[in-house]
């Protein structure tokens, strides 16, 4: 692919995460196709951190106009799919998020090995090391992260059964003539 | 350039009936475009958009009842198709892997006007079954093979199956007698053709329209000087069927006397060797079934005809042998030049094609790699599956491949991480499946031993990975249910689960969403903070580099 035809399909493209592991591809092309024509899709395979990490997918639009009104949207207002109430998240599409990137032009490499005497090496293994102490923060904080969300899960699934709790006392106070009971007794009808 | 419409074609010798209604006939040879075609022949085809031919062995030949012609193949495979099973580097020049197993890709079922021509594969598989080729008959296969690739299981071997596709092995390797190694010739002598001739499948072109009283009686006695010069070197074993051909001569006389005699005024002298040619051209009739060994000379002698008829065309295919004879020859052939590349010739037949007979299928898409998730989990179980951090994340998949073969002229197939909203934006990491075990532990030691610097002070780090590979889960949090739903709102929330909407303010759903989407935001931020943070400390260390 040619790098300007990428840059391109970089633009028609949105990232979309928090999604439930049951969001199929026909599931998300049905949800995204209300805002234009989804060309492609492919879901982000997560192959380091926990196993229930919420699914990320790239989905490319017809139009770079159509995905920007994709992120609208689904920034403005909360966009249930597969369920509810957490929403999914839509942002623009970076391009190393993509699997098949061509590569960037003019770009040359050059590769040495470092001299256990050089001065450098004692450097280049403090920044070795460094790596493998960013990976574990990023790990540590994205734990975290699935804690956090599992509990306000949590919370909200109480609430919502106290809510529920609530509407069926009514509706049984209501169903067993409780209520008209009540509105006798205190002469309201 | 070729006119399909007058293509010859002709049925040779039936097999049998077959069909429902015994309306299938099987044949086991053909003459089509002037060549004759038979069973466990290698045959060219050729697709619109592929610059390459397909390779296939005809293991059945038929015409249904629409009189539609049909032949199966066996394929054979060329080294580019099935890259990811087996290293085109190391693959031999003209080499040609046999497909064997179940499914996809092992057979099809092709047009017989698909067919462009006839193609020479030489099995140089060192098993006891396998007839060794001469050497004469490596030199002059178009294509070699000796390994086998399973399409079902996707393995490449060199061991070949009892059975390929129903057909006994035997019929893979090379035939008894196919091309006599020189030694036995010589021993042989013309006492040979017998055997030759049951087992050459080759049967060449040629027609009978072509006039022979145009040869010219110069021809002949230049002809037979080449012949005797190449017999002489032993150049083509098959070629001492010239010094017997007065024995056969006289048989092919007899069968072929009629139209022979009736069609042309030959001259004597070049009668002796045309009448070689003309053999091939009764191919079918019984008398020249004998004489097929004379047929495989008369090849190498077709140079003379083809000057002599003016019929290039359906020479050009035995090339192979006329680059030889030409090269023995020495100049003495009239109108070498008018010898064109064998490429031309695929071309103008491909250009014939174009009509008839088009092949139905992609075999591009049939052997797509593996999907990557179970390349890496193979990969993962034989511990040659590495985890490379620290690259430029502007790197794509290639640049790191080209960095371990630049670095430890090691092949691998590597795999850059998609970013997400949780990696690192500074950092970019690969997967990388080496071919062994002892490989993939080599390049994670020296790079942890050592320092390999790569540019934008970048040391690699390199780690045997051990990923985790999504399960199907059920459960998410976030997305709440609840056993019993009766009341309007939870029933709302029901019919949901199976659609998507944007959440409406003043529900109960809003509210909670709103909870959700607070919650991401401010893992954002922490998740940017961290990254800003990481990336400052690195920026920092990198600073002590004295070089850049």
């Amino acid at each position: 692919m040619e790098y300007g035809a990428f840059e391109e399909k970089v633009r028609r493209t949105v990232y979309i995460d928090n999604l439930s592991p049951n969001v199929t591809e026909a599931v998300l092309r049905t949800a995204i196709d209300q805002f234009g024509t989804v060309k492609s899709i492919q879901f982000i395979p997560n192959y380091l951190g926990p196993n229930n990490l919420p699914q990320c997918a790239l989905v490319e639009m017809k139009e770079d106009k159509e995905a920007k009104a994709v992120i609208s949207v689904m920034t403005q207002f909360p966009f249930m799919m597969s369920g509810m109430p957490r929403p999914v998240r839509a942002r623009a599409a970076e391009m190393e998020m993509f699997d098949d990137r061509p590569k960037k032009p003019g770009k040359e490499m050059q590769l040495r090995w470092l001299n256990p005497n050089d001065p450098d090496f004692q450097v280049a293994n403090k920044l070795k090391y460094l790596v493998q102490n960013h990976t574990a923060e990023s790990a540590v904080m994205l734990k975290k992260q699935l804690i956090e969300e599992e509990e306000l899960s949590k919370k909200q699934g109480e609430a919502l059964k106290a809510n529920y709790k609530k509407y069926e006392m009514l509706d049984g106070v209501i169903g067993d003539e409780t209520a008209l009971q009540l509105a006798r007794h205190y002469r309201k009808k | 350039m070729v006119d399909v419409e007058n293509l010859e074609f002709k049925w040779g010798k039936k097999r049998g009936v077959g069909g429902k209604k015994r309306d299938v006939r099987f044949y086991e040879s053909f003459t089509y475009d002037g060549e004759e075609y038979r069973l466990y022949d290698c045959v060219y085809f050729f697709k619109d958009d592929e610059p390459l031919p397909y390779i296939g062995k005809i293991i059945k030949i038929w015409e249904n009842p629409d009189k539609t012609k049909k032949v199966k193949v066996v394929w054979f495979f060329q080294p580019h198709e099935i890259t990811c099973y087996l290293a085109a580097e190391e693959a031999l020049e003209n080499e040609l892997v046999l497909a064997t197993g179940e499914g996809l890709g092992l057979t099809n079922i092709n047009p017989l006007e698909a067919i462009a021509g006839k193609c020479n594969v030489v099995c140089i598989s060192k098993d006891s079954r396998n007839r060794q080729p001469s050497i004469e008959e490596r030199q002059l296969a178009d294509y070699v093979f000796y390994q086998t690739f399973d399409v079902g299981q996707r393995t490449i071997s060199d061991k070949i199956d009892e059975k390929i596709a129903g057909i006994e092995a035997k019929y893979f390797f090379n035939r008894e007698g196919f091309l006599k190694p020189s030694a036995d010739q010589k021993s042989g002598g013309a006492g040979k053709e017998d055997t030759i001739g049951k087992q050459i499948p080759e049967q060449p072109d040629g027609d009978m329209k072509v006039s022979l009283s145009v040869i010219h009686d110069k021809v002949a006695p230049v002809v037979q000087e080449v012949g005797s010069e190449i017999a002489g070197t032993d150049k083509k074993d098959s070629l001492s069927g010239l010094k017997s051909s007065s024995k056969i001569d006289s048989d092919v006389r007899e069968g072929n006397k009629a139209k022979i005699d009736d069609s042309v005024k030959v001259p004597d002298e070049a009668k002796k060797i045309n009448v070689q040619n003309f053999s091939r051209h009764d191919s079918d009739s019984n008398a020249a079934k004998a004489l097929e060994p004379n047929v495989k000379a008369s090849e190498d002698k077709s140079k003379l005809a083809k000057d002599s008829h003016g019929k290039v065309k359906s020479f050009l295919k035995e090339l192979k042998t006329d680059d030889k004879l030409t090269k023995l020859g020495n100049g003495k052939l009239p109108k070498e030049s008018s010898v064109q590349p064998p490429k031309d010739y695929k071309k103008s037949k491909k250009h014939a094609l174009q009509s008839m007979g088009k092949l139905d299928f992609d075999r591009s898409k049939w052997f797509k790699e593996l999907p990557w998730e179970e390349r890496m989990k193979n990969a993962h179980e034989e511990g040659t599956l590495v985890l490379l951090q620290n690259l430029d994340p502007a790197y794509n998949s290639a640049d790191v491949q080209d960095i371990v073969r630049q670095v430890f002229k090691e092949t691998c197939t590597a795999k850059m991480f998609q970013r997400t909203a949780f990696s690192n934006p500074y950092y970019g990491q690969a997967f990388v499946i080496f071919k062994t075990r002892e490989v993939a532990q080599m390049v994670v030691t020296r790079l942890d031993k050592g320092c390999l610097l790569l540019p934008n002070g970048r040391p690699l780090v390199a780690s045997i990975a051990n990923p985790s590979f999504p399960k199907k889960q059920s459960t998410f949090s976030g997305h709440l249910t609840l056993d019993k739903l009766k009341l309007q709102t939870q029933r709302e929330m029901k019919e949901a689960v199976s659609t998507s909407h944007c959440s409406q303010p003043n529900t109960l759903e809003f509210d909670m969403a709103m909870e959700w989407c607070l919650l991401q935001e401010r893992a954002e931020c922490s998740w940017k903070k961290l990254f800003e943070l990481q990336e400052k400390e690195y920026r920092k260390v990198k600073a002590e580099l004295k070089s850049k």
